[in-house]
């Protein structure tokens, strides 16, 4: 674990707590409906399909569809100037949900919207895991 | 059939875009409304509606009905908060069902107020975004990776588009790039890389500057001091808050919608003289042609190639657009301005005069479109689009 993680961390509502509860224990967790089975993501009050608000929190594959992807050249803040250049990165998951992420260990050349990619954890903090995606398999 | 001409823009106003203008934002809106009413021979007495991210306050107050109506000392009968296309819309639809007679769409925007390169509101610190590293062009540069992946757009085709652009307010006195120019798509591509696969000319940089729309009924228009410029339709489509959803494609779904705007107003596209998108980014340029129906999806690369040009057949922002012309935090009601500025020929460049509304039509000085008489303006293409159609009376 880090001594220090340098660049921002999320802030977890009572609304999102679950979901970060779920990456510090390497699962990838999401809302599904109970009513319709939809899962989704970001975190809601409401199923976007059938506007329940009944759900429970899920584990899922971690597993998803590269959906696209852009090579960052700057940084968002000076925190990230050794990263550069990083993958920021929109996996679908195969849940359904799309969700913005990193693609780490991933060379460039090989980085194809389309490609199977699978989540890995880091632990940016005693509290937060992030959860980083790389190519599956 | 062609659509009534019941409702018009009659006053624009644009201060001076730039950057670091050392003024506040609210002192260049009131500069442009100010300026607006008077292009259109009214005073604040006239306006009875407003649509306005923010007016002159400094009370605390914020943008209510009550406070408008206080500020300006006259009754209100609407208020919204929008710029540019959809509060064009937005006002159309009120002066129709005649809830308010005249309404001004006044907008300021100053770095001073923001963190400089990019406009505050494009970098959130949302649980889901922020760690990341996402940036501004990270988001709509997600999108054109995508467009590029299931359509096969390239970056020579982003790059052209910028070109134009660029080359546009390469000749126009009061773009924030006037005189950088010209450039080749070469140039474009050589640029420094800031999110792949944009490059550094791709990317509009954020100014300062003020603006402001005046719309009224074509009743109220005879009063004025220009002509009328018409709003015959227009539409819109939202689909997610960008910035904080991971962005899509999901806007190019409006094109249906765009379609029938071209039926209610009476026209179709080969009728179009010129285009202002709402150029972000150049990915902005080719996804608005494809969502407004000029072409198909996924065919705004190559159409754009070689119909957006001064003398092709649907010119791109002869102002230069937001990559040229000014990106002022939210340059919405620009892209109206131009169409309504090239309909009166006010469209400063370098002929010699230009100033008398006399063009050359050299394009290496000269940037009027020829005669036009029907425009389609733009609205941002992010999680959302929008498009009006206005004609020269």
């Amino acid at each position: 674990m880090p001594v220090e993680w340098a660049k921002p961390l999320p802030h977890p509502t009572a609304l999102s707590q679950p979901f970060w509860d779920g990456t510090r224990q390497r699962e990838l967790r999401l809302q599904r409906c109970t009513a319709c089975a939809t899962y989704r993501f970001p975190p809601l009050v409401l199923c976007r399909n059938c506007l329940s608000e009944d759900h429970e929190w899920v584990p899922t594959t971690g597993i998803g569809t590269l959906y696209s992807y852009v090579i960052q050249h700057r940084p968002a803040t000076p925190a990230f100037i050794e990263d550069l250049p990083y993958v920021v990165a929109i996996v679908e998951l195969d849940e359904g949900p799309l969700m913005l992420t990193n693609i780490v260990d991933c060379p460039f050349d090989d980085l194809n919207v389309g490609m199977r990619v699978a989540v890995t954890y880091v632990d940016a903090s005693s509290d937060i895991t992030l959860y980083p995606f790389t190519p599956a398999g | 059939m062609p659509a009534p001409r019941d409702v018009a823009i009659v006053g624009v106003h644009a201060t001076k875009q730039g950057r670091n203008l050392g003024r506040s934002a609210l002192s260049l809106m009131l500069e442009a409304f100010n300026g607006s009413l008077d292009d259109a021979g009214m005073t604040k007495n006239d306006v009875d509606g407003m649509i306005a991210f923010d007016f002159p306050a400094g009370t605390g107050a914020g943008t209510s009905l009550g406070e408008i109506a206080f500020q300006l000392d006259t009754p209100m009968r609407f208020i919204s908060q929008f710029s540019g296309v959809p509060a064009l819309l937005y006002a159309a639809a009120m002066i129709r069902d005649h809830v308010a007679d005249v309404i001004a769409i006044p907008f300021g925007g100053s770095q001073d107020e923001t963190d400089g390169a990019t406009a505050a509101y494009t970098r959130p610190g949302y649980e889901f975004t922020e760690w990341t590293g996402s940036t501004t062009p990270a988001q709509m540069a997600l999108q054109t990776r995508r467009h590029m992946a299931l359509y096969g757009t390239t970056r020579e085709q982003l790059a052209h588009c910028a070109m134009v652009l660029r080359n546009n307010a390469h000749i126009n006195p009061e773009a924030v790039m006037f005189g950088r120019g010209p450039y080749t798509a070469q140039d474009v591509l050589d640029s420094r890389m800031i999110a792949d696969p944009y490059t550094l000319l791709m990317c509009a940089l954020v100014n300062d500057g003020g603006s402001c729309i005046i719309v009224t009924s074509a009743d109220r228009a005879k009063d004025c001091r220009q002509l009328p410029v018409w709003v015959l339709a227009g539409g819109i489509g939202c689909y997610y808050t960008s910035y904080y959803s991971p962005p899509t494609l999901q806007p190019l779904e409006t094109r249906g919608r765009m379609l029938d705007a071209f039926t209610r107003a009476g026209v179709t596209h080969d009728d179009i003289d010129f285009v202002t998108t709402y150029d972000h980014f150049a990915s902005g340029v080719l996804m608005e042609y494809e969502a407004a129906g000029f072409c198909e999806v996924g065919e705004g690369g190559p159409f754009c190639m070689d119909h957006i040009g001064l003398d092709q057949r649907f010119p791109v922002s002869p102002d230069g657009g937001n990559i040229g012309y000014s990106h002022c935090i939210n340059p919405y009601n620009l892209r109206i301005i131009e169409a309504v500025r090239q309909f009166r020929s006010d469209t400063p460049d370098l002929c010699p005069n230009s100033h008398l509304g006399e063009h050359t039509y050299d394009r290496t000085i000269c940037r009027k479109v020829r005669d036009p008489k029907l425009a389609v303006a733009c609205g941002p293409f992010t999680g959302a689009f929008s498009m009006s159609i206005l004609a020269k009376a």
